[in-house]
């Protein structure tokens, strides 16, 4: 009898649902509206490299996928985010931050950020004009910058020319493989600040002159105030009737790390880099770098245990690219490096690299 | 610390000597023809200024910091609209920092917006077909009749921002469509006798100037929208021109001689560089003696009577 009964109650509930699944397909199409959807693009990047100093395979290898997403949060704040899988299947929230234009001449970002510190630090990896990141670059502020959680504010002064002035309060990290300054005080006034002073002029219709200092500052977890300084020259030439067939950049910068403990300022890292990329024709380019780091780690400085050691690293790079597109390049990377530490004196290595983005992808930065 | 202090000083200084000229509106635009039709309409009471110069590749504007600057304080920003410039500006006017002009406010303006769009792609857009525009051909400024839905625009977004001066907009756009109007009638006569010829353009950026005089697009120098021409399809263009009739190659300033000139020297053809941006060459200093010079070139060309390399 309770199974006659729920059958008809079943059967008697069919009408219903039926029509409850039809109005269920009629509104939803149009009730969740994809056209405020990001703008999505993704990068890929291989390499291969042949170093006969590093324990390890010649080969093509994954670097990572880069996801960027990129929209119009509401009238205030503009959502940047840039995901980033690596070949270790960890995902790294490279960039996720919401930036504001609403108040006059100031830009603000808020989130987790590339921290506006240098000029190669403030680079995708797929944008690095050689394969290898300079040394400096690993052993005082990160191998692809300084990237935490913080707010920056960016004053576009009212000199005549681009005069910008930013300042920036991040939280407090401890050392690890991205963090090379110790910023690890747990006191509560730990904020690591930044600074930096940019200045752009024009010297002529294709030619820029860019000067840049930063200042990167906070306590570390052995309590005393370890800091980054750098400055950067870039001058960069980009003819206007061949925008997109010449040009080249000459550029130099410098960096340095270091502690001060009871007033005592020690320097634990420094070096820099001048090099010259050129333009030949719309889908060739080639460049050339001179570095040199003190007191720091690369990889195929080691003992005989294969344990890493400080050296005064010089290294000598040249590379050309083959751009077929604004989306894929191919580039070829031979370079030369001497230390004064290690069992290897010298390292020599050739790298290719593979670059290819789908979808929407705007310029980079100038 | 005390250097920091002395830098912030002397910006501070410097920022109160360094007052921004100040105008009734200050109009910035991707593009010279946009500037040349935003001052048409502005009259006396806008000062406008182009980013892209007009012997530049609007596709591959440099994101300079000056042109951040150049737009601090702008009080309307014209763009071209249809992605032409989508590939710069993104960086350029959030580094602006002018909350003026920003997309969606009073200050920001989609030229491209009425419009009459040609070549907008049906079906999938693949970047197999090259650096395709998926919102339809940008180059809208090679019409005539385009610029006169530009400067009307114009007109009411300056009416809007600037209202004791909504008269005159309305007054200079009316001058401005009777003077296209009448150009345009001249510039259709020297076009009349070439109509249904065959050109080739560099890029495929001639569609709306081959669409009014009646002209048709035999191919292009360059095998896909972006991607620069390779020998080989050099060589069967000007094949596939000398049976044709196609004489004619155009290209601008920015894109390579070279290249045009091999296809018009191998075809028997004449190879010919035109402004298709106001400033592109000399004495194309605003739109009309823009299309003055476009015209006669062209027409000039397609007589058998050009100057140009052969």
């Amino acid at each position: 009898m309770s199974r006659r009964i729920i059958l008809v109650a079943a059967l008697l509930c069919l009408p219903a649902l039926a029509a409850a699944q039809d109005t269920s397909t009629g509104p939803s199409s149009s009730m969740f509206s994809n056209l405020a959807n990001p703008a999505i693009g993704v990068n890929a990047l291989f390499t291969g490299q042949a170093a006969p100093n590093i324990d390890q395979a010649y080969g093509l290898g994954f670097d990572e996928a880069e996801i960027s997403l990129i929209s119009v949060v509401d009238p205030y704040w503009t959502f940047v985010s840039n995901i980033v899988f690596l070949p270790d299947h960890t995902i790294d929230p490279e960039e996720v931050w919401v930036r504001s234009t609403n108040i006059p001449s100031v830009q603000l970002k808020l989130g987790n950020l590339r921290g506006t510190f240098g000029k190669h630090g403030l680079l995708h990896t797929h944008a690095f004009p050689f394969v290898q990141a300079p040394i400096v670059m690993s052993n005082t502020i990160g191998n692809e910058g300084f990237k935490d959680a913080g707010v920056e504010a960016a004053w576009l002064t009212p000199l005549p020319w681009f005069s910008e002035l930013t300042a920036g309060a991040y939280q407090s990290v401890g050392l690890d493989d991205d963090h090379p300054l110790d910023f690890g005080s747990t006191k509560h006034d730990n904020v690591p600040l930044l600074g930096h002073f940019k200045n752009l002029v024009d010297l002529n219709d294709a030619t820029t002159l860019e000067i840049g200092q930063s200042l990167l500052t906070g306590h570390g977890a052995d309590a005393s105030r370890h800091s980054a300084y750098g400055a950067d020259v870039t001058v960069r030439n980009v003819p206007a009737r061949n925008s997109n067939r010449h040009g080249w950049i000459l550029q130099g910068e410098y960096l340095q790390k270091g502690v001060a403990t009871g007033g005592d300022y020690v320097r634990e890292q420094d070096g820099g880099y001048a090099s010259f990329q050129y333009r030949f024709s719309q889908v060739w380019w080639m460049g050339v770098r001179g570095e040199q780091a003190r007191n720091s780690f690369t990889d195929f400085v080691v003992d005989e245990t294969g344990t890493p050691l400080p050296a005064t690293v010089r290294r000598g790079s040249v590379n050309v690219a083959w751009t077929p597109s604004e989306f894929s390049f191919v580039r070829l990377e031979y370079s030369h490096a001497k230390a004064d530490a290690g069992i290897h004196p010298s390292d020599d290595r050739l790298l290719i690299q593979m670059s290819y983005t789908i979808g929407y992808h705007p310029a980079h930065a100038y | 610390m005390k250097h920091l202090i002395r830098i912030l000083l002397a910006v501070s200084v410097a920022a109160v000597v360094a007052v921004p000229a100040f105008a009734d509106l200050q109009v910035a635009t991707s593009l010279t023809d946009l500037a040349s039709v935003a001052q048409f309409v502005g009259g006396t009471h806008v000062k406008a200024q182009s980013l892209c110069r007009g012997y530049e590749d609007p596709h591959f504007v440099p994101a300079k910091p000056s042109l951040m600057k150049a737009i601090q304080h702008a009080d309307v920003f014209v763009s071209t609209g249809l992605e032409l410039d989508g590939g710069w500006l993104p960086l350029v006017l959030p580094g602006s920092r002018n909350p003026k002009i920003q997309p969606g406010t009073k200050g920001f303006v989609d030229a491209s917006q009425g419009v009459q769009v040609l070549e907008k792609p049906s079906g999938t857009v693949s970047r197999a077909e090259g650096d395709i525009h998926p919102l339809g051909n940008p180059h809208y400024y090679l019409d005539p009749k385009a610029l006169e839905v530009v400067a009307n625009h114009l007109a009411d977004v300056f009416s809007r921002l600037d209202p004791k001066y909504a008269e005159d907009y309305r007054e200079n756009a009316k001058k401005f469509d009777e003077r296209m109007e009448a150009s345009l009638k001249k510039w259709q006569e020297q076009m009349e006798p070439y109509k249904g010829q065959p050109i080739v353009p560099y890029h495929k950026n001639f569609i709306y100037f081959i669409d009014r005089f009646g002209l048709k697009e035999f191919g292009n120098v360059e095998p896909k929208p972006g991607i620069p021409p390779t020998p080989r399809h050099i060589a069967e263009l000007a094949e596939a021109m000398k049976g044709s009739g196609a004489k004619v190659v155009v290209y601008e300033p920015y894109y390579k001689a070279d290249a045009a000139n091999e296809v018009a020297k191998r075809a028997g053809g004449t190879a010919v560089e035109v402004a298709t941006e106001v400033g592109g060459l000399p004495g194309t200093d605003d739109v009309f003696s823009k299309f003055d010079v476009l015209v006669r070139s062209i027409s000039t060309a397609l007589s058998g009577k050009s100057g140009g390399q052969k």
